[in-house]
């Protein structure tokens, strides 16, 4: 017993030497020397040589003069990298799927092709009536409780908005408070199905939207208010105007467009994503610079195609671009987007 | 799509043969060190040991493991090698590491970039993982010397360090200096603070000031090497091999999935030359490389051939009558109506989880192997695998053998097989027989002590955590997933794997966390208490079988000697595995991924 006590420490005394202290500083040594890029996290520099991000990691990109990186569930986090997590059987990935879908969606074919589908949502929103029912908002609170909680408790100003809606239908509490007596003080987020209930029926074709106004004094003031279009409503009703329509004729997305990576810090875009963007960068581009579309199109394709890499040179896998690397060339040969 | 694991197979079959060579003749004691590791040697041999002084010193040492373990972590805020002065971990998340990394499991109830230190990545993760190992390794080993007859099977510390030091330690340092160059980082530093390309693109702080993207790095290119070839599977950072700076391109994933492949391929041979019975091995490996081409295939045509079932069409509507006493007629109806699909072209297959720099096949083909070898390492998100695709890697967990893991996958498979040289002994009316000793109760008994132990922690331990709130609360998707989160867990503590469904809300991390999962402290119990059962007892077990046997008298081979090496002994062994793994799984399983994959589809919300 004693016996192998006393070796155990003495092999945990040796091997904590090698393993922790030596091996690791080999490596390091080898890592440091011949490999300094790679070995410290491959550091890219940008226009003005400070440290812009690292090859390897995506970060966020927003405006419309650069690729944008697949979305991401850590928030492009790179101290705390995370998947969506989502099963397949999950509605919260179909619905995060079709909200991003809702606003970027074209027609693939028929008198439509190539146009928005967004207007079309708008006005079958307008119109106010889902699977010959009519109030599509309080269908889609009642099919989806969960959405309509997480609408409130995604930003204080909705959940305010909710609070004065409470005290402007007293009655409305009452009877929730009656039907569900576990709950005498019911939070914004417990009424938020009644809410939409009623909000739609009061407000027929419309959802609480945020509505940014000037007042006097070139100040901006942000309040919640009923709207009948926008990017809240092409994105969360796309789902339901799909069921209404199922055989529209939609152009496909690529697929890395809409669905999260693996550590929500995929650096790579599909080559099919980056042609689907590619319209978009190259005529923001072009109004910018004051130049012909077609041609800045030209020069941004040739940048993709010299920038395109494949998984083991395209023996596993298909092209793909790196995007912090092809949007830190946009931005050395056309400068500061606007 | 199929070159990627064909590519796989054949390159991990082709380095295990030297491989195994190299490691029979290390582990046989005919490397003479040259002097300075002699004297290592000297200092740590006490001589050669009967098995239960085998046994006892690898318990022993594992203790004191775990000691060590314990002490390394907690002291984690008042050590160097820690700029970000991250604190202590919760006090059950501690004994879950501890007992999940000095079992091989790896499973992490930490993020690794958010709560380790890159001293407790060093000292406590390297460490472990080089070490677990070798345990597994060496129990192996000294059940072949057992089942070769020999009173004494060697020195336990001895045959750790030969492991370590002659096969992990070269092996690592070349995977270690191919990663670095691949791109992983390998440094001291902990993070660099970058401005990004768009300003403010990460949003603003609350000062107005643009927030900069925090890029962890750390000696990341020592953990992976380790982490692999040591089927650990305990990644440096939080998404493990998903993660760019933990797998930069497809190279590094081709290598480090060959990484975790080659010592579980070389062991089975080892196994075979060490016995002098190289046919019979054979025979395993292809049983084992027929049941690994099935995960394989399975995932690849359920993963990447298929399109995401959450966003395609199902243009049916679907009735389904459930019987409620309370309902006229005494059933109820539900129905599923039928669902548009929506526009995304789908023709990489499921991409939700997975990372674009791999390849195709990359994702299904990793989770497969990792399951398989009990690596667990994973590449891309399990919990978001097709429904169906994820029974792969659950049934490489059930099983348990398809390579395994360091060592104790080939044992595992020997307990198996002494069930299958049993049960057709029954068949044909003789005692049965294993490399000429006869099967007997007590070595019967023994190898069901160690194969029961398996279900028995996973079934368990699943159905309680199910039916309370321990469970239910933890889960972050509905219905029939849910309960393949808690099903997964427990397979894969008790398989001493280490992947996960990453949904469940088990990661407590600090002990100062504000908002930990309201069951996470009994997880960490539950899981950790799991993995040391599941792992010593199916260790200790086999080894007193292997000197039972080994230690009768050898019968002489005759006619109605059942065979060891023939093809049909490998369909024996094929059937055994796949009748008694059916057996005892395909239950749960039609509870879990197969309800998931029958049922309506989306789910809930």
């Amino acid at each position: 017993m004693i016996r192998h006590f006393s070796k155990s420490l003495c092999f945990i005394f040796f091997s904590v030497i090698i393993l922790c202290g030596l091996y690791p500083a080999v490596l390091w040594l080898i890592g440091q020397g011949l490999f300094p890029f790679q070995a410290n996290g491959s550091i890219l520099t940008g226009p003005d040589g400070k440290p812009v991000g690292s090859l390897l990691i995506a970060q966020p990109f927003t405006k419309d003069e650069y690729f944008q990186p697949r979305p991401s569930a850590a928030s492009y986090d790179a101290s705390a990298s995370a998947s969506s997590t989502l099963a397949a059987s999950n509605y919260l990935l179909r619905d995060r799927v079709a909200r991003q879908l809702g606003p970027i969606v074209t027609y693939g074919g028929g008198p439509k092709a190539g146009q928005l589908v967004a207007p079309d949502i708008e006005a079958w929103f307008r119109q106010d009536h889902f699977a010959g029912q009519p109030h599509i908002v309080a269908q889609w609170a009642d099919a989806h409780n969960a959405l309509a909680t997480a609408w409130v408790n995604s930003d204080p100003t909705h959940s305010q908005y909710v609070d004065a809606w409470a005290k402007a239908h007293p009655t409305v509490v009452a009877k929730w408070v009656k039907d569900n007596p576990d709950t005498p003080q019911p939070t914004a987020a417990d009424l938020a199905v009644v809410f939409f209930e009623t909000f739609s029926k009061e407000n027929p074709g419309k959802f609480p939207s945020r509505v940014t106004s000037e007042t006097g004094n070139r100040k901006t003031v942000t309040t919640i208010q009923p709207v009948s279009e926008g990017s809240d409503i092409q994105s969360i009703f796309f789902e339901m105007w799909r069921q209404d329509h199922p055989t529209a004729d939609l152009r496909d997305v690529p697929a890395d467009m809409v669905t999260t990576s693996g550590s929500g810090l995929d650096p790579h875009i599909s080559w099919d994503n980056a042609l689907f963007q590619l319209d978009r960068v190259a005529n923001k581009w072009a109004g910018n610079l004051k130049r012909d579309p077609a041609k800045v199109r030209q020069e941004i394709y040739s940048l993709l195609e010299a920038n395109a890499e494949a998984p083991m040179g395209g023996l596993f896998g298909e092209k793909m671009i790196n995007v912090l690397n092809v949007n830190l060339q946009l931005r050395k040969r056309y400068g500061n987007p606007s | 799509m199929w070159l990627l694991p064909i590519a796989l197979m054949a390159t991990a079959t082709v380095i295990a043969i030297p491989l195994s060579r190299y490691a029979a003749w290390i582990m046989e004691g005919q490397y003479r060190p040259p002097r300075l590791l002699a004297w290592f040697e000297k200092r740590l041999d006490n001589g050669a040991q009967t098995w239960k002084q085998y046994a006892g010193a690898l318990l022993i040492f594992n203790t004191v493991l775990f000691i060590y373990g314990f002490v390394v972590l907690a002291a984690q805020p008042w050590m160097p090698l820690n700029p970000q002065h991250k604190g202590m971990l919760a006090p059950t998340v501690i004994f879950n590491s501890v007992a999940s990394f000095m079992t091989n499991t790896n499973l992490q109830h930490y993020a690794g970039e958010v709560h380790l230190s890159n001293y407790s990545q060093i000292f406590f993760v390297i460490y472990n993982q080089f070490v677990s190992a070798a345990v597994g390794f060496c129990a192996l080993v000294a059940i072949i010397r057992a089942f070769r007859g020999e009173k004494l099977v060697g020195n336990f510390f001895l045959d750790m360090w030969r492991v370590v030091m002659y096969m992990f330690v070269p092996a690592a340092l070349i995977s270690g200096v191919l990663f670095i160059q691949q791109g992983m980082p390998m440094t001291y530093h902990s993070s660099y603070q970058v401005s990004t390309l768009e300003p403010a693109a990460m949003g603003v702080t609350d000062n107005g000031q643009a927030k900069p993207q925090t890029i962890v790095v750390g000696p990341v290119a020592a953990v992976v090497p380790i982490k692999m070839l040591g089927t650990n599977g305990g990644g440096f950072y939080g998404m493990n091999s998903a993660h760019p700076l933990e797998n930069p391109s497809a190279w590094t994933n081709f290598l480090t999935t060959l990484d975790m492949m080659i010592f579980p391929f070389t062991l089975v041979l080892l196994y075979g030359r060490m016995l002098k019975r190289r046919r019979h091995s054979w025979v395993i490996f292809s049983v084992m490389a027929l049941l690994m081409i099935g995960t394989i295939v399975w995932a690849i045509y359920f993963d990447t051939l298929k399109p995401n079932p959450g966003l395609t069409a199902h243009p049916t509507a679907r009735s389904f009558e459930i019987p409620n006493p309370s309902a006229p007629g005494g059933k109820r109806t539900f129905t599923v109506p039928a669902v548009a699909g929506l526009p995304v072209d789908q023709h990489l297959g499921n991409l939700e989880g997975k990372e674009m720099r791999f390849g195709i096949s990359a994702g299904a083909t990793f989770a497969a192997v990792t399951v398989d070898v009990t690596c667990g390492a994973v590449n891309c998100e399990h919990d978001s695998l097709n429904p169906i695709a994820a029974l792969s890697p659950m049934t490489g967990m059930w099983l348990n053998c398809v390579y395994g893991g360091k060592g104790v996958g080939m044992i595992n498979l020997l307990l198996f097989l002494i069930v299958g040289v049993f049960l057709a002994g029954q068949m044909v009316g003789r005692t049965p027989e294993y490399l000429g000793k006869k099967v007997g109760a007590r070595e019967m008994k023994l190898a069901m002590i160690a194969l029961l132990v398996h279900p028995i922690m996973i079934l368990g331990p699943t159905g309680l955590f199910a039916a309370t709130t321990w469970g239910t609360k933890a889960i972050n998707n509905p219905g029939a997933h849910g309960f393949s989160e808690m099903l997964y867990q427990f397979s894969s503590s008790s398989a001493n794997n280490g992947s996960a469904f990453d949904g469940l809300a088990v990661t407590t991390g600090f002990a100062d966390n504000p908002n930990p999962p309201p069951t996470g402290k009994q997880w960490d119990i539950a899981t950790g208490l799991v993995m040391l059962l599941s792992r010593y007892l199916p260790i200790i077990a086999p080894i007193a079988m292997a000197a039972s046997l080994g230690y009768k008298k050898p019968t002489p081979f005759g006619l109605g000697t059942l065979r060891d090496d023939t093809p049909t002994f490998g369909c024996l062994l094929f059937g055994t595995i796949v009748i008694v793994g059916a057996l005892l799984f395909l239950p749960v399983a039609a509870l879990g991924p197969l309800a998931e994959h029958l049922g309506p589809i989306p789910f809930g919300g």
